[in-house]
């Protein structure tokens, strides 16, 4: 891959762009698409009439529309995402954290994935979105099909079923959006900030802001499940490094980031389309054609990081892309830090001699997970009576 | 120029902001630097967008 960072693969049928320079080249590059109706052998869309909402919102989405709508969708809901409204949405998830370490306790040992990453990032994007908590399954249901629906080993029943089980949050989140729109009074969740971005002569439709939704769904709720367990399996097989985030609170957001790069929890690359001709890499890649950025493989490139498989949370990570890079730029990235650093800060103020259980955690991957390297066992042992007779 | 007329320039792709009058020494850029001063190809820390892809705050 080192040798060649630009290389077609024969039984894909498609470009593989393997080192860190050409990975942020490629996403960077507008000739690029994410949109899959740019393949060569993408299937021919749905007729207009047979489209339900998941579709409709699918042709809406960030990864569908053009590069200039593309452009004003990020401008008006760039506002919503960034670093210092996130860090508003500390107050609103911070109980809903406390509540998950109310729930484990004194324990002596727990399972991390179960009772934290498993239970956190959906109902914080409900807070987030305004989903009153007694709303919450709705939305839960929905966040779990419209994920379930995008994967790529499902049947065309399954998918059907998936696509199916979220046209009633897609009826919910119409009426609550319906709902802002009549409100005379200010409010401040996520869904009244869409509905009112923008000028005036310039507002998110329904379609728009479903979509941002989507996104963020996709981009914060099931990713964010690896954040956890992959931030908490990276510190805790590395004692030298927890105790030393203990001792430098001020590194956190670099050990989440170092935690992501070096555990490396997606299983799958990303996609991009060629939407013309274009010279790349010392290549020729014709328009149509399919390019498999492999991330996984930039983020280990010895050429960029000294060290590479090593996890060094002083690291100087300037220009990673461990949340991708250029215009599709992951939108939920301020969300899922400020959700990882506070689950962090809690989990080091109550467990600070905590240890992976049995040496590894009895650590279990779901290998059948459509893009995650999903741990989905992280046994942690809490070591909490060592603490408190330490203290005594 | 004076002190109070430094801007802060916000990228719209993520969010990040450039204060001018804090500047970016991490990246080699003084405190009182203007957006402007930036060369054509300068793209943001924080997501490697381009320079146009920056708003004034």
């Amino acid at each position: 891959m080192l040798e060649y960072p630009v290389a077609f693969h024969r039984e894909l049928g498609m470009w593989v762009v393997s080192s860190h320079e050409l990975c942020l080249e490629t996403m960077k590059d507008l000739r690029f698409s994410p949109n899959f109706r740019h393949w060569e052998y993408a299937p021919p869309p749905k007729p207009e009439a047979e489209k339900d909402d998941f579709d409709i919102v699918t042709d809406h989405s960030l990864f569908a529309v053009s590069p200039a709508q593309h452009l004003r969708l990020r401008k008006l809901t760039m506002p919503a995402f960034a670093r210092h409204v996130m860090s508003r949405i500390d107050d609103r998830i911070r109980d809903l954290i406390v509540d998950c370490f109310e729930t484990i306790g004194p324990a002596d040992e727990f399972d991390a994935y179960s009772a934290i990453a498993a239970n956190l990032p959906a109902r914080s994007i409900a807070r987030m979105v305004g989903v009153p908590p007694e709303d919450e399954k709705i939305f839960i249901k929905f966040s779990n099909s419209v994920v379930k629906a995008s994967r790529i080993n499902l049947t065309e029943r399954e998918r059907k079923q998936a696509q199916h089980d979220s046209l009633e949050g897609f009826a919910y989140l119409k009426n609550a959006i319906a709902d802002r729109r009549q409100r005379t009074y200010p409010s401040d969740d996520f869904l009244a900030a869409l509905v009112t971005a923008g000028e005036q002569d310039d507002r998110l439709d329904d379609w728009d802001i479903l979509a941002v939704v989507m996104a963020l769904i996709a981009a914060g709720a099931d990713t964010a499940v690896d954040l956890h367990t992959y931030v908490l399996q990276g510190l805790l097989s590395h004692p030298e490094q927890y105790r030393m985030l203990q001792a430098k609170p001020a590194l956190q957001e670099n050990a989440i980031i170092e935690a992501l790069r070096r555990g490396s929890p997606g299983k799958l690359p990303i996609f991009r389309f060629a939407t013309q001709d274009i010279e790349f890499g010392g290549q020729q890649i014709r328009k149509g054609q399919a390019i498999l950025v492999n991330l996984a493989a930039a983020w280990r490139d010895p050429q960029k990081w000294n060290d590479p498989d090593a996890l060094d949370i002083t690291r100087n990570l300037e220009g990673h892309i461990v949340f991708g890079a250029g215009p599709h730029f992951c939108i939920g990235t301020y969300l899922v830090r400020t959700q990882g650093g506070i689950m962090l800060e809690e989990f080091i103020r109550r467990f600070p001699q905590a240890e992976l259980a049995r040496g590894d955690g009895d650590l279990e991957y779901d290998y059948e997970h459509h893009n995650a390297r999903r741990i989905v066992r992280l046994n942690v042992r809490t070591n909490a009576g060592a603490s408190i007779r330490n203290a005594a | 120029m004076s002190e109070t007329a430094m801007k802060q320039w916000i990228c719209i792709i993520c969010g990040f902001v450039y204060d001018e009058a804090a500047g970016l020494p991490e990246h080699g850029i003084a405190p009182g630097t203007r957006f402007e001063t930036f060369p054509d190809d300068w793209t943001c820390p924080e997501c490697g967008s381009p320079k146009s892809s920056f708003e004034e705050a």
